[in-house]
């Protein structure tokens, strides 16, 4: 320990500090300003960006010892006096905050940066230092357009090069209306202040640490475990190991198959055998390596074909199952005729297409703090579910679930990969428990990539077949999908790789036949698009082949195709609102498709693809008869309507859009709004962020319960005021009649409800209408709407080295009615971002079972640099049941993108692509091939 | 117990090898630190005592000498390009430097630094949990490099960029170790052994960096990556040719040490290049393939005359 002096945001600090702390540990844990974030602890991610003597340093990789005496200003000063510094107002205002938790390091990383450009050479100069300069600083949720409009905004008026916006002009603060108005998140100003609390910013005291001490083999018999030494080590608390907490959880009621830590054996190198729970971080990691463990190894099974073959005696990943195989489920539906189907088609074409492994990339890695007290278990963690949480936690802790409270702090991205109840959550509950103590965890970025659940890698041949003139007759896919060691979303993945290939095409003969497999690896889980995102690759790819063999335009060929608004699929999909037609032919527009499609130069190519994807789930995955989302409004003597929901903010802006449909509905400004939000004590049912249900679920609850409060406000009016309920509106937080024979300000309609009778609470709910066929498998991707979109990608493809370059983005999608459009923006540009990783540069690498690229370094998320122009464009088709119109726009939008940059290298270089993510040297190679086999048959 | 970690600030060069001699086996100098402390976390640096020599003012002058420039080692990869005289005779150098990492990295580590980077592979670059499920490779106390599955060789990856523009550039480092100095050429501080890729005293300290100034170079960087940010090299090639002719084409990325090939205008470019190929020792530790990266040095090369009008 040494002594420095600091002077951090203008005051004076005497630190004693470990000799080799870092600076983020020193300002986030000794000073406790946690607006300065840890994403990656290696200094990839830029989340812990600080100014030093004014020179942004990354605090994670910084010993503070280096600082003694300098001047350290952290996100928490750059709002002066309550008001938000210009570039935080350029955050705010230009939507460019979703989940937040890069924001920090993006303000402080852009404040240095601004400065620096140099404003000799224009605005697109500008534009392109800004993207240099911020290229170390990840974000998962943006796609950073709109991060760099906020910035590239701010520097062009700082150097004068554009005229500084009127205050109350552009100003978000004065934004009016609701519905269809752009807005940013109701807690953006928390979050850019860096006042926002994430799971790990919340100081519990007396607090325990907890570490995990994790397998070393991907299959294994635990033989042994010695924790000895370990409990010998000064400062250690508790050790857990897997014999304490036998009780089987998974998030879904057929796949209850993990432990919180190993018990008999380990099934994944990386999975927890024991848990040290310490005064201090420092120690609990020693004492794991004191823990002496003995394995017998099994035979393990990493390759989807291995697993699908027949096993030895006890070589089963998991006894239960009917095969002796190590597959986890087979699903199949047929519908129509295949058989025929093929004889129909004038043309077939089957392929094959392999994928990597994708994991989820959100920048704030999974954190938790757990308690018990007289109410039972508290926890506050990062989740996207905490309703399935309370129930897994209920059910291994054995308590009541009437003891169980969850708690979702801010959470710094999800896109599914803190949908299902964790390990570690068990873990600090019972550990919370047995010592009395509050317990905090907080993983690794290399913890976060080995908890994984990220998307399925996948094996998968497609046979299509079409007309001549271009009308579809067979879809027939067959799928291998790895699940690795556990169970998680993946039964529904099963079916969705297979079932949300029925839309948006007319199809008559379609079937498809999906195995997950258990192997000895991390496991998978649900991911942005869930499970639709590679077989919708394959079968865009094949549109494209197809289109090709019958020389017909491929967006042609799609238009043709087309399923029509309020129809049934074949496997009787009730398609109500479908913008499919639209999407298309907007972003052909503006990519100039007839003008230039198969008019480019060799290396230079056009491609398209179209998307489908399900507006949240109609089935509830426990089954019960509680409704989907119900939303709780209480309206008190203040006038403040207060929205409390289960719905789970990850930073797709839920709580906003809450807050937003109860303002229109009751004409009432967002000031007189409060929402309360993901508090399982408090806040009614809603199944969580999954499955892109938010919107529309928990929407139309909130939806009713404020058309709830209307109706008891009408009623209380019309007792007293002679005047008939038609004759009022709301609007402008006022209540009155188009004769102002009533008038009356909010105040005055909340003392006319209140009187006599106090605080008035309503309820609304959502209830999804009975939907699909009455055959096995029918429930799988049944929706009560569904989302449709479409992407053209314009690449670059250098021959000689087979690399390809994005040049632009042009991308819509079909949301029913965009309640927020800044908001909806963000999400359609976040998801085509994230497809752009997976096709581009993204893949989880494992060597023998053990996952080699576990970081932010080496696991490759675009940054600003790659990411190409994105053009973003809302299709609104009003969906009858959506409130006021709205579908999802947080994970469908993905699906065309991936297959549109595809389809556009083969436009290019005439190479189809059927490894995701694209290699350079794949293309390099079958750009040659076909250049030798051309010269072949021209000789 | 947890061993006692300490850190010093040096004020100077002599107090830090002062240091550095008196805890001989426990020391590590740190410049920027940017590597070096996440290879601590990973537990593939476990050096308690850190000699922090980046508060050392005489290291951070970029002075102009009759012959050449001299760059303090401890200029940092973002503060070269500050300095004029290196953006108007050395533009490959402030390239390379850009390349390496991302900006706020680029704003901490130093030119000497990056020199003396740590070499890289995928099976070494790890947590220590990580090396000991993969079995611990020759670079770190195992007995078999898993890249290859030998048991003599470890290939870790060369990936000093600005070394490799340094090189072709005929570069000079001015060593202090020993109460004197010396000027060597940089390249050979390099050994092509993975396991210790520099035969560099511990002790010693780069003090600047020397780059001739009179030979009217010329040339061409390139590196290959996936990301256009944040990442260590797959190739760096860096080729000159100076006003006499004379052509010197380095590498990295793809041998344990950076690669130089000399020749003239005279030779012939293709065999140089097939020279350059020939000597590099690739292996299948890199997100892009063996072959590939072969392939991707004769690309590189050609396209490296071709800008230089060769």
């Amino acid at each position: 320990m040494k002594q420095i002096k600091l002077k951090i945001n203008g005051k004076q600090y005497d630190l004693l500090v470990n000799n080799h702390e870092m600076l983020s540990s020193v300002i986030r844990e000794k000073v406790g300003l946690t607006g300065t974030k840890v994403g990656c602890d290696q200094g990839s991610c830029g989340a812990c960006t600080v100014l030093v003597n004014k020179e942004p340093v990354l605090s994670c990789i910084t010993p503070a010892l280096r600082f003694d005496n300098a001047e350290i200003t952290t996100i928490e000063a750059i709002a002066k006096d309550g008001e938000l510094h210009e570039l935080q107002e350029k955050f705010v205002e230009k939507g460019a905050i979703q989940c937040g938790f890069c924001t920090p390091g993006m303000v402080m990383t852009s404040l240095s940066l601004v400065p620096t450009l140099k404003k000799e050479d224009g605005v697109e100069s500008i534009i392109h230092q800004i993207k240099d300069g911020l290229s170390g600083n990840l974000c998962r949720c943006t796609g950073y357009k709109k991060i760099i409009e906020a910035v590239a905004e701010y520097a062009l008026e700082k150097h004068g090069l554009k005229p500084v916006s009127e205050k109350g002009k552009s100003n978000y603060k004065t934004i009016s209306g609701a519905v269809g108005v752009g807005r940013p998140y109701i807690e953006a100003e928390k979050k850019v202040k860096g006042s926002a609390d994430y799971a790990d910013d919340i100081v519990s005291k007396n607090a325990l640490h907890c570490k995990f001490l994790r397998s070393i083999y991907p299959h294994a018999k635990i033989e042994n475990i010695d924790l000895t030494e370990a409990l010998k080590l000064e400062g250690v608390h508790y050790i857990a190991t897997g014999k304490e907490l036998p009780i089987k959880f998974g998030v879904l009621p057929i796949s209850q198959d993990e432990t919180a830590m190993a018990v008999e054996k380990v099934r994944y190198i990386g999975e927890i055998v024991a848990a040290v729970a310490a005064d201090s971080e420092d120690i609990a990691a020693e004492a794991c390596k004191l823990i002496k463990v003995q394995y017998k190894r099994i035979k393990e099974f990493l390759q989807i074909d291995d697993s699908l073959n027949d096993v030895g005696e006890n070589e089963k990943i998991h006894e239960y199952g009917k095969f002796n195989n190590n597959i986890h489920k087979k699903a199949e539906l047929r519908f129509g005729d295949q058989q025929q189907g093929l004889l129909d088609a004038d043309v077939t074409s089957k392929m094959s297409f392999e994928f990597e492994g994708i994991n989820h990339g959100f920048t704030e890695p999974h954190a938790a703090t757990a308690f018990w007290d007289e109410n039972g278990l508290t926890i506050t963690t990062a989740t996207q579910v905490p309703h399935y949480l309370h129930r897994a936690l209920a059910k291994v802790m054995e308590v009541p679930l009437s003891r169980v409270r969850v708690i979702k702090p801010y959470l710094g991205g999800g896109f599914g990969g803190k949908s299902d109840p964790f390990p570690h959550e068990v873990i600090v509950s019972h550990i919370a428990r047995k010592t009395g103590r509050p317990v905090r965890v907080r993983l690794t970025r290399e913890e976060v990539f080995l908890t994984n659940h990220g998307r399925h890698p996948s094996k998968l041949t497609v046979q299509m077949g079409i007309s001549k003139d271009g009308f579809m007759k067979v879809l027939d896919a067959d799928v291998a999908i790895d699940g690795g060691a556990y169970g998680s979303f993946g039964v529904v993945t099963s079916y969705y790789n297979g079932v949300l290939l029925q839309a948006p095409y007319k199809l008559d003969n379609f079937g498809f036949r999906t195995y997950r497999v258990y192997t000895n690896k991390p496991q998978c889980g649900a991911m942005r698009g869930h499970g639709a995102v590679n077989t919708r690759f394959a079968v865009e790819s094949m549109i494209d082949e197809l289109a090709n063999k019958i020389k017909m335009d491929p967006c042609e060929l799609r238009m043709k195709n087309f399923l029509d608004s309020n129809t049934l699929t074949v496997g009787h999909y009730r398609i109500t609102s479908n913008g499919s037609r639209e999407s298309l032919q907007k972003v052909m527009e503006q990519s100039e498709w007839k003008k230039r499609y198969g008019k480019l130069k060799t290396g230079h190519g056009l491609g398209v693809g179209c998307g489908f994807f399900i507006s949240g789930s109609a089935l509830p995955i426990i089954w019960n008869e509680l409704p989907q989302s119900v939303v709780h409004l209480k309206l008190d003597f203040d006038g403040r309507v207060l929205i409390t929901s289960g719905a789970s903010d990850i930073g797709q802006g839920s709580d906003t859009m809450l807050a937003i449909i109860v303002s229109e509905v009751l004409g009432l400004g967002m000031d007189k709004l409060f929402v309360l939000a993901a508090d399982t004590l408090i806040t009614p049912v809603d199944f969580g962020s999954y499955s892109s249900r938010v919107t529309f679920m928990a929407g139309n609850a909130a939806k009713d319960a404020a058309e709830n409060l209307k109706k008891e406000i009408i009623d209380a009016i019309i007792k007293v005021k002679e005047i008939s309920a038609e004759e009022l509106n709301f609007a402008d937080s006022r209540v009155f009649s188009n004769d102002k024979k009533v008038d009356l300000s909010w105040l005055e309609v909340v003392d006319i409800l209140t009187a006599k009778r106090g605080a008035v609470s309503v309820s609304g709910k959502y209830i999804s209408p009975k939907l699909g066929g009455d055959f096995k498998g029918s429930g799988a991707g049944l929706s009560p709407s569904y989302t449709f979109g479409a992407v053209v990608a314009e690449v670059d493809v250098d021959t000689e080295t087979g690399q390809v370059k994005i040049l632009n983005v042009w991308g819509a999608h079909d949301c029913g009615k965009a309640l927020n459009p800044l908001a909806v923006e963000g999400q359609l540009e976040g998801s085509w971002h994230m497809g752009i990783g997976q096709a581009m540069s993204e893949q989880m690498k494992y060597y023998n079972g053990l996952l080699v690229n576990n970081n932010f370094l080496d696991y490759k998320i675009p940054t600003t640099l790659d990411t190409p122009p994105i053009h973003a464009n809302i299709i609104e088709t009003n969906d009858p049941e959506g409130p006021f119109g709205a579908k999802e726009a947080g994970e469908g939008a993905i699906h065309p993108v991936l297959p549109a940059i595809a389809n556009a290298v083969f436009n290019a270089v005439g190479v189809r692509i059927t490894k995701l993510p694209i290699s350079a040297e794949d293309v390099l190679n079958q750009i040659k091939a076909n250049k030798l086999s051309k010269e072949k048959s021209l000789a | 117990m947890i061993a006692e970690k300490l850190y010093l600030k040096a004020e100077s060069l002599e107090q830090a090898i002062y240091e550095a001699n008196g805890h001989p086996d426990s020391f590590r100098y740190i410049a920027g630190g940017t590597d070096v402390i996440v290879n601590k976390f990973q537990g593939n640096d476990e050096s308690t005592y850190l000699i922090d020599i980046s508060g050392i003012k005489e290291l951070k002058n970029v002075v102009t000498a009759e012959n050449h420039i001299e760059i303090g080692s401890l200029v940092t990869l973002d503060d070269l390009q500050k300095h004029k005289i290196i953006a108007d005779n050395f533009p490959i150098l402030l390239e390379a430097a850009h390349s390496v990492a991302s900006p706020m990295i680029r704003k901490t580590a130093t030119l000497g630094g990056n020199l003396l980077c740590e070499n890289r592979c995928s099976f070494y670059n790890q947590t220590e949990w990580w090396r000991e499920a993969v079995g611990y490779c020759l670079k770190c106390e195992g007995d078999i490099c898993i890249a290859t599955g030998g048991k003599k060789n470890c290939f870790s990856k060369f990936v000093a960029d600005t070394a490799v523009a340094l090189i072709s550039l005929n570069a000079s480092i001015e060593i202090f170790e020993n109460n004197t100095t010396s000027i060597i050429p940089l390249e050979s501080i390099y050994t092509g052994d993975g396991v210790s890729p520099r035969n560099f005293n511990k002790t010693s300290i780069i003090k600047s960096i020397h780059i001739p100034t009179n030979n009217g170079y010329k040339g061409v960087y390139k590196k290959l990556r996936q990301r256009e940010s944040l990442e260590f090299s797959s190739l760096t090639t860096s080729v000159t040719i100076d006003k006499l002719g004379e052509i010197r084409i380095a590498l990295g990325g793809v041998d344990p040490k950076p690669i130089l090939i000399v020749g003239t205008i005279k030779d012939d470019l293709q065999s140089l290049i097939t020279k350059a190929v020939k000597k590099a020792r690739i292996v299948d530790n890199d997100v892009y393939s063996r072959e590939y990266r072969k392939e991707m040095i004769s690309v590189y090369l050609n396209r490296s005359f071709k800008e230089l009008g060769k």
